[in-house]
């Protein structure tokens, strides 16, 4: 009666151990950029960057990644700031979360960046966790990654002798996937500052107060004196294996009159850009038809910002 | 790898010798005897570990212990002082904000912190501030009505805590 | 502030009905309190245990060597006493069923033990634990009850012990219970209206903030001392002297104050005796305790599949109730055959059914064992229970506050609330206040007719009442085990020591007693000290289970002050001289002096302190002035709730939110209002949970929890989750049990039984659409309303 099978269990229970770090590693702390990627160079790709380690830490414990070096590159100074430079905002990779929520200029100018920061998380982990780390984490339900794509945030990534920008839509490859190389390191974040009037707005379902995204999306536009709209973004979170545009929705959106009726036709358009799963966190069917009421909540709330009401 | 660190821990300069991969949770219950913060979850979920780091509250069970070198560590256990509550403290045993309590050395360090940043939180702040910490007991009622209470007595400048 | 309605009535109390600050409340707000889970021994050892990654399945062969090796001793299922037990001793013997063993390797489901090792650091340990090499045989798992009882299937469990009885299981079906009362079938056929559900719970997580933790020292007297997360130290004690057959003796089980519990720790955790095989082995203290992801593979809740069946006249009266309760209780018996027959118990004291069925099937699944969790199966019946009740009154065209009157078992009826064997007649019963009381707070009258709302946001105004007993006395001594102990000793200063073995999960029972002995004494409540003893210093006492904390711990204590106050009297008499009678002299706090007074009657000049007395009595060798009591309650009452609640349905996001609450109370003398209130306040969070969010799937594929053991994915009630303050209201009816220590009853598990039933009306009420399965999901709630036509493209 007894059948034998077998099984592969998604976890070794007996690995796990979240009372301790059950993983020996070396440790290093260096104090520059540079220092940092040369160490990083030289270490290979069994080092791993310590950040707020509100996720690295957790994933050391559950034994999903077992580094035999750690290289903690918060006291690499020079990527903790936030930036004004002219054209745009630079915040340093390191910055904590909690840094980017208290700052009035990124409340202000990016409205759904410090939403979406709000809504993560506890106070603690927001003390601890940086903003470069919730990129490079690249959870497909990162919050800080829908407000960085609609404001065509760029990364300033720096390896070995050189230093490259890239658009923020070119970083993230699938679910934990960057393009980082091992030798390489997200220095900065560069949000251009968009033109006025624009408003944005950001929006997260999830099952309690202190949890991750079921779904989460970011949206920004700009409209003319004549409520025609001329720039538009849309980013959701969890519904695909990175962070997408919603660009069915921008596009049917784009030059027209803003109205509530086009918007909330246009926002059923998100399904065809996003190929949600069935997780233990929500449903497939959830998270299509979720999509589409706070994309286009996310757009009203965003066009009243812009008429300043 | 061992490491010397030295941190200031309740208000008084300690040293000790540490392996990189160990967390300030255990160094702080194990080697300094400190077990007011708690383990309840171990990844960050549960608040119960809160700790000051700095004057921040921070998670000491994803905290390395080689971090807080050279850094000012506050633990539930250096709230009192000379023998006197702080004004947090005194309202959530007035307020019935304790069941089990486990949870409570957590909440009142984050308190801590909200009372500073922001002397008259609304009840909605204080929610918000407290969402990182699980109370499995209170439904929050009464610590929410704690911290309220608290707050009105800082402002009331009944203590000298500052 | 939230608010909290308290009888007039408890105005004549002195400390009954006053806030005070608990007594172990400094040392928790201070951080000193040590729990298990503090506790560290010099020359300890760590703990780890080794367990299994598969549901179902066989060591063929271990080798330790390695571990060993690296200097940790180890223990497998070849190093343990090889008896079947069960990890609650709450049942008498000869019904207990007893499937459980130390360590196996047989295990059956994910996280089972196999071994374990100690080590001078818990890295060592860890390290020694990745060290064992062990080669397994794995079978398929049953994951789902109504599959794992059909005929045919593999076998979970073959013989296991009932008594001390050796039995077969069959069809994995671990145990049953049938009941029929009156004629159901002429009733079914006699009635107006019939109505059928189909139920199904969910499995929750207790999610105590303390994990569980065992601390053992071995004695050189071949005894052991533990210090560990329990509701019940006794049975602690006698549980490990009965398996490692050490005499009870010798094993000495500290009490301590525990981080939660909510019923996860009635039974003994396994963990104490795998460490208390280690200590025994290493001859050193060995101290496991569990990380939160082994927690949650040791304890969940009954999930129960129930069929409703209910027969009503069309006025109302109720005239048959059939209950089917099919319980998935994972891969042991905990308590699964008494919550057979309290299942019916919660079931028959709901409502006058007058013509009763009831079937019970109790499943084995290969899934982790179930136990109690604040309510005991109560929760699950009464939604059930209360939702069809709400259906009935709308078919009937009868207010669901008047059908619900008009056919509740109160006053004067039988309760049977913990089963067949364990009955008394109810004394007490605030319903119709607590109804009347929580309408008007509502504003039931005004609630909207279900389903009759246009627009985005909807809200709803839900009902459902419930009960729970406090504790499990009766005239007859029945299947459970209930009686406690106290000692009351006066010092000689006049302060007094209060020892029990009952633990305070932390709602305030020991301060409830203290109260009430303050009360009785007539001595300030400062003067009263609450010990923290062991099983050598207490006497027995079952466990802090069934709300029965006040109830029956506060009467034991009760009594025994009424004994140290008579020799208090006799002593005062002896020394004031000239007074005809004890019973002539008066007891009365002086907070000031910290000291009672003792006084004559009509003259007061006559007087002496409570110290001087105890100091007079041990200079002149009077002896000590004390009592101990061991005390059975003769009837089991039920504390009464009832729930009125308001929710707000986002009917674009299936999102649900709880705007308001009115929570009636009926738990007699109301002893620490805050922290009573804190219960109710406690329950509904907990009660919301479960209504709304709580689940615990399995993978289907391999037996583990979807979760994977992180409750990063179970999720529960954060601070912002929960109602504003001005929109929580507690109200508690003025009510006097006779039974209950100075008209007190208990309050913890009725706190909570009735809210899913209460929210899921109200949801019904907002958006006209039922569930029968629980949590309700913004999920399920999304696709119910695309199936009713109310979501368009």
């Amino acid at each position: 009666m007894v059948k034998t099978v077998v099984i592969k269990p998604k976890v070794d229970i007996n690995k796990v151990n979240t009372h301790i770090l059950p993983v020996d590693f070396e440790y290093y702390e260096p104090r520059t950029l540079r220092e940092l990627v040369e160490l990083l160079d030289k270490l290979g790709p069994s080092a791993k960057i310590l950040a707020g380690g509100t996720d690295l830490l957790v994933q050391i414990k559950q034994r999903a990644v077992e580094p035999k070096y750690v290289v903690n590159i918060k006291k690499v100074r020079e990527l903790d700031f936030i930036e004004d430079r002219g054209d745009y905002l630079a915040i340093g990779a390191v910055t904590r979360l909690r840094a980017i929520e208290k700052n009035s200029l990124i409340a202000e100018k990016f409205t759904a960046l410090h939403e979406a920061v709000r809504a993560m998380a506890g106070v603690q982990i927001r003390n601890m966790a940086t903003i470069g780390g919730n990129l490079c984490n690249a959870s497909p339900a990162a919050d800080t990654a829908p407000p960085l794509m609609v404001f065509d945030a760029e990364l300033k990534i720096v390896g070995p002798g050189y230093e490259k920008v890239i658009p923020i839509t070119q970083f993230f490859k699938g679910p934990k996937k960057t393009v980082l190389k091992y030798n390489e390191v997200l220095a900065e974040i560069r949000i251009p500052y968009p033109k006025p009037p624009t408003g944005s707005a950001f929006i997260k379902i999830a099952r309690t107060a202190m949890d991750l995204a079921k779904v989460n999306v970011a949206v920004a536009l700009r409209v003319d004196e004549d409520d025609y709209i001329r720039w538009i973004r849309v980013t959701l979170g969890s519904v695909a294996p990175t962070p997408v545009r919603a660009r069915s929705v921008e596009e049917e959106l784009i030059d027209k009159r803003f109205s509530e009726e086009i918007v909330r036709k246009a926002s059923r358009l998100v399904v065809n850009d996003i190929s949600p799963i069935t997780d233990i966190r929500s449903t497939a069917e959830y998270r299509r038809e979720v999509s589409k009421v706070i994309v286009r909540d996310a757009l009203l709330i965003a066009y009243k910002r812009v008429r300043g009401v | 790898m061992e490491r010397r660190i030295r941190f200031r821990l309740n208000g008084e300069w300690v040293e000790v010798t540490v392996k990189p991969n160990e967390l300030l949770l255990n160094v702080l219950r194990e080697k300094f005897g400190l077990t007011g913060p708690k383990y309840a979850c171990g990844i960050g979920e549960c608040g119960a570990c809160t700790v000051l780091v700095d004057g921040e509250p921070v998670l000491a069970c994803l905290t390395l212990a080689v971090d807080v070198d050279g850094r000012d560590v506050v633990t539930i256990e250096g709230l009192a002082r000379d023998g006197e509550l702080h004004p947090l403290q005194k309202a959530f045993l007035e307020h019935g904000a304790i069941q089990c309590g486990y949870c409570i050395p957590g909440f009142i360090m984050v308190a801590k912190r909200l009372l500073e940043e922001n002397p008259y939180p609304s009840e909605e702040e204080i929610r918000e501030y407290i969402r990182g910490n699980i109370c499995r007991c209170t439904g929050y009622v009464n610590i929410v009505k704690a911290i309220k209470a608290a707050a009105e007595s800082l402002r009331a400048g009944s203590s000298s805590h500052t | 502030m939230s608010k909290i309605i308290l009888p007039k009535r408890l105005e004549k109390y002195r400390y009954i009905g006053k806030n005070t600050i608990r007594h172990d409340g400094i040392a928790k707000v201070t951080g000193k309190l040590k729990y298990a889970y503090d506790i560290y021994l010099p020359g300890m050892l760590y703990g780890r245990i080794l367990k299994s990654p598969y549901p179902h399945a066989r060591v063929k062969k271990i080798d330790t060597s390695e571990a060993e090796k690296m200097g940790a001793v180890v223990v497998t299922f070849k190093d343990v006493p090889r008896k079947k037990f069960n990890i609650r001793l709450v049942s008498v013997d000869e019904v207990n069923y007893k499937d459980w063993e130390v360590l196996t390797d047989h295990p059956k489901f994910v996280g089972e033990y196999i071994a374990a090792v100690a080590a001078e650091t818990e890295e060592l340990a860890q390290k020694a634990l990745e060290a064992i090499k062990i080669e397994w045989e794995v079978y398929e798992p049953l994951l789902d009850p109504l599959e794992s009882m059909t005929p045919g299937k593999p076998k979970i469990h073959d013989k296991i012990l009932f008594g001390q009885r050796e039995v077969e299981v069959k069809n994995n079906i671990a145990c049953t219970k049938e009941y029929v009362e009156g004629d159901p079938d002429r009733a079914f056929k006699e009635a107006d209206i019939v109505i059928e559900r189909v139920f199904k719970t969910n499995r929750r997580y207790h999610m105590q903030l303390e994990p569980k933790v065992a601390v053992v020292r071995p004695e050189p007297d071949g005894g052991v001392t533990i210090w560990t997360t329990t509701q019940t130290i006794h049975n602690t004690k006698i549980l490990v002297s009965q398996v490692f057959d050490i005499p009870m003796s010798k094993v000495n089980v500290i009490k301590l104050p525990i981080g939660g519990s909510f019923g996860s720790s009635i039974q003994t955790n396994l963990v104490v005796l795998v460490a208390v095989a280690l200590a025994l082995k290493a001859r050193r203290p060995v101290r496991i305790a569990l990380t939160r992801e082994e927690d949650i593979l040791d304890h969940h809740s009954y999930q129960m599949i129930f069929k409703v069946r209910v027969a009503a006249k069309k006025d109302g009266t109720i005239i048959a109730g059939e209950l089917e309760n099919i319980m998935d209780i994972g891969a042991h018996q905990i308590q699964a055959y008494p919550l057979l027959g309290t299942a019916l118990g919660w079931f028959v004291s709901l409502y006058k059914w007058k013509n009763i069925r009831y079937k019970g099937i109790a499943v084995y699944t290969n899934k982790t064992p179930s136990c109690a969790f604040r309510g005991y199966g109560n929760p699950q019946v009464t939604w059930a229970v209360e939702t069809v009740i709400d259906e009935l009154a709308e078919k009937l065209g009868i207010d669901p506050l008047e059908l619900r009157l008009k056919n509740y078992v109160g006053r004067g009826d039988i309760f049977w609330g913990q089963g067949p064997t364990v009955k008394s007649v109810i004394r007490s019963d605030g319903v119709p206040e607590l109804i009347r009381k929580g309408a008007e707070l509502i504003g039931w009258d005004k609630r909207p007719k279900p389903g009759s709302q246009k627009g985005r946001y909807r809200r709803g105004i839900g009902v459902a009442r419930g009960f729970h007993t406090s504790g499990a006395g009766g005239p007859l001594s029945g299947e459970v085990i209930d009686y406690t102990g106290a000692i009351i000793k006066v010092n000689e200063d006049g302060t007094i020591d209060y020892i029990t073995a009952l633990q305070d999960h932390g709602g305030g029972t020991l301060d409830a007693h203290a109260k009430i002995i303050a009360e009785e004494l007539g001595v300030p409540l400062k003067s009263i000290n609450i010990v923290w003893a062991d099983t050598r210093t207490t006497l027995y006492d079952v466990c802090t289970h069934a709300s029965r904390g006040v109830y029956v711990g506060g009467e034991a204590a009760r009594r025994a002050a009424r004994i140290v106050k008579q020799k208090l009297l006799e002593y005062a008499a002896r020394i004031l001289g000239d007074i005809a009678t004890p019973e002539g002299l008066r007891i009365e706090p002086d907070e000031e002096l910290g000291q009672g007074v003792i006084y004559v009657e009509g003259s007061p000049e006559k007087r002496i302190t409570v110290g001087e007395v105890a100091r007079i009595a041990w200079q002149r060798n009077w002896g000590s002035i004390a009592a101990a009591v061991s005390y059975r309650s003769y009837a089991a009452p039920p504390a009464f709730t009832v729930y009125f609640v308001e929710v707000e349905v986002d009917t674009e996001t299936g999102i649900v939110r709880p705007v308001r609450v009115v929570a009636g109370a009926d738990i007699g003398t109301v002893v620490n209002p805050d922290l009573a209130a804190g219960q109710i306040h406690g329950g509904f969070a907990q009660g919301w949970g479960m209504a709304t969010l709580e689940d615990l799937p399995y993978d289907p594929e391999t037996g583990e929890l979807m979760n994977r053991g992180f409750i990063t994915d179970y999720k529960v009630v954060t601070a912002p989750d929960m109602p504003k303050l001005d929109d929580f209201i507690v109200i508690f009816a003025d009510t006097e049990e006779p039974t209950g220590p100075l008209g007190a009853k208990g309050i913890g598990e009725a706190a909570k039984n009735p809210v899913a039933a209460a929210v899921a009306n109200a949801i019904y009420n907002a958006i006209g659409v039922r569930f029968y399965e629980l949590p309700i999901t913004p999920e399920k709630i999304l696709k119910a309303l695309k199936e009713k036509g109310e979501i368009k493209e």
